[in-house]
């Protein structure tokens, strides 16, 4: 992963990151909220290689802990989400790319931002964060599943497309 | 090859797992660089979130109507009820006027120890990558709104501001599940704690183990030293379910909050905490004082001496004023 790419990739996920604290949080979706964020990030991390993903994780991450309204410890998103990249880029080898199959992508996409929000959760709970009533976490999880798997289709060609500009000759290859 | 570039990435997860981890320290431990990233991004984000605030404002009051429909169906039936129940009361209510004259006198007494506010607009809510309940105002310490002071909407408690930067607070809602707050019953005076559960419900546990709850009984903010994070006397919910476990010390209930958290508009801050609160005596007002200007009349014996006098002699103008 070169370094303009990683820049031109941070600023990408700055950019969606305001999209979701200025436009996204102000829709009151039943159930709970849609996490774009999370989403975008989970799509990129699945189509960088290992070190990208790694990368790509810690960044991302860091870019979520900056967050105003987050309660949580500043780096705890980064963290949370290193390890996904790591495991995310780990399994795709032994598991074979999917990211070209459409429904499996966005299957994986949403499920994969679940497990963020559980990890978050639980590296919260370690920490000693109130979280408030499992059942309505449990909730909160599931709405978010439901809502990223209801329009990541809608923007998942544009997060690819955006992606393909930023790669260099040489990663292209 | 392919060991070594094992080898590497296990070495950047291993740096990067490290970084993440000093970060977690350094802001546990309260170094204002990392503290004050998120007060820098507030900064950034709040003329942009007040932007699109205007422009998806709809969209949001769309997508909440939506998700509220059946809720506000039956909120108009009730309400229905309660008019007919109101107009029927309207008769007997005639009588009482004479008692609420005297009533609102009582008010005027208490309400000199009113608080100074500042209004301000609701133009984000908590992040959906999140699981805290904020909401972001568009007025920060420009305005005097510091980190906790009290928020209030028109039916009582709304939360605490947690942050503030120039232009923009952010509030910690009642509904957080990290929000506590005193409360005391209004009609048996006992005390005890309410707490926030991510929901619209909240739970109230009394302290005082021979303290009792009822159903419908009204919930006051006690109040904080120096009145802050919370004034006292502020109406913050009422009673809906009494929790009967006798395996509890002390009695617990379900509460619904005066506010609704999920239709907030216009908020306001409290800025300066009430002068004489509740808990502190209020003295009455005093009877406004009467100065009196005598203008000596020119008459051949008298030697007029400028004497205070509530009623004054036909011979002296007199000019009344409230101090």
């Amino acid at each position: 992963m070169s370094p303009t790419r990683l820049s031109i990739s941070s600023a990408f996920l700055f950019l969606i990151f305001v999209i979701q604290e200025s436009v996204i949080s102000r829709v009151h979706l039943p159930i709970t909220g849609f996490s774009l964020y999370l989403a975008v990030l989970i799509c990129l991390i699945a189509l960088e290689d290992r070190n990208g993903a790694i990368v790509m994780g810690f960044i991302g991450g860091l870019v979520l802990d900056l967050s105003p309204t987050s309660q949580s410890p500043f780096g705890q998103w980064a963290l949370i989400f290193t390890i996904i990249g790591y495991l995310v880029s780990s399994n795709l080898e032994s598991v074979g790319d999917f990211t070209s199959q459409p429904i499996t992508f966005v299957l994986f996409i949403a499920a994969g931002s679940g497990f963020a929000l559980l990890t978050y959760l639980v590296i919260g709970s370690a920490l000693g964060e109130e979280s408030g009533s499992l059942n309505h976490n449990l909730v909160v999880v599931l709405g978010n599943f439901i809502w990223t798997l209801l329009f990541t289709p809608l923007f998942l060609p544009l997060i690819r497309r955006v992606r393909e500009l930023t790669l260099t000759s040489r990663e292209r290859v | 090859m392919a060991r070594g570039g094992s080898n590497h990435s296990r070495l950047l997860l291993v740096i990067l797992l490290v970084s993440s981890l000093l970060l977690i320290t350094l802001d546990l431990r309260g170094v204002s660089l990392i503290s004050g990233s998120r007060s820098v991004t507030q900064t950034v984000l709040s003329p942009i979130q007040k932007a699109t605030s205007d422009i998806f404002a709809p969209v949001g009051r769309f997508m909440s109507d939506v998700k509220n429909f059946g809720k506000t169906k039956a909120e108009i039936q009730d309400l229905r009820t309660a008019n007919t129940r109101l107009k029927n009361q309207a008769v007997l209510n005639a009588d009482i006027k004479g008692q609420l004259a005297e009533l609102k006198k009582v008010l005027d007494l208490a309400g000199r120890g009113s608080f100074k506010v500042v209004s301000a607009r609701v133009i984000g809510r908590g992040s959906a990558s999140t699981f805290s309940q904020t909401v972001t105002l568009d007025a920060g310490t420009s305005s005097g709104i510091r980190k906790n002071m009290t928020v209030i909407s028109e039916n009582g408690l709304v939360g605490v501001v947690k942050d503030a930067t120039i232009n923009s607070s952010i509030v910690l809602l009642m509904s957080d599940p990290t929000f506590r707050i005193g409360v005391r019953v209004a009609r048996s005076q006992s005390v005890g704690v309410l707490m926030g559960e991510g929901t619209n419900s909240y739970t109230v546990e009394l302290l005082d183990p021979s303290g009792s709850l009822e159903v419908g009984d009204s919930l006051i903010s006690i109040g904080s030293d120096n009145n802050r994070p919370y004034i006292p006397g502020l109406p913050v919910g009422v009673v809906t379910k009494v929790d009967h476990t006798t395996t509890l010390l002390t009695q617990s209930a379900t509460v619904k909050a005066y506010t609704n958290l999920n239709d907030l508009g216009i908020v306001s801050v409290v800025v300066q905490a009430p002068t004489a609160a509740p808990n502190k005596p209020i003295n009455p007002t005093p009877n406004p004082t009467v100065t009196v200007f005598v203008t000596p009349t020119p008459a051949p014996s008298v030697s007029n001496t400028a004497s205070p006098s509530l009623s004054p002699s036909p011979t002296s103008s007199v000019k009344k004023a409230k101090k």
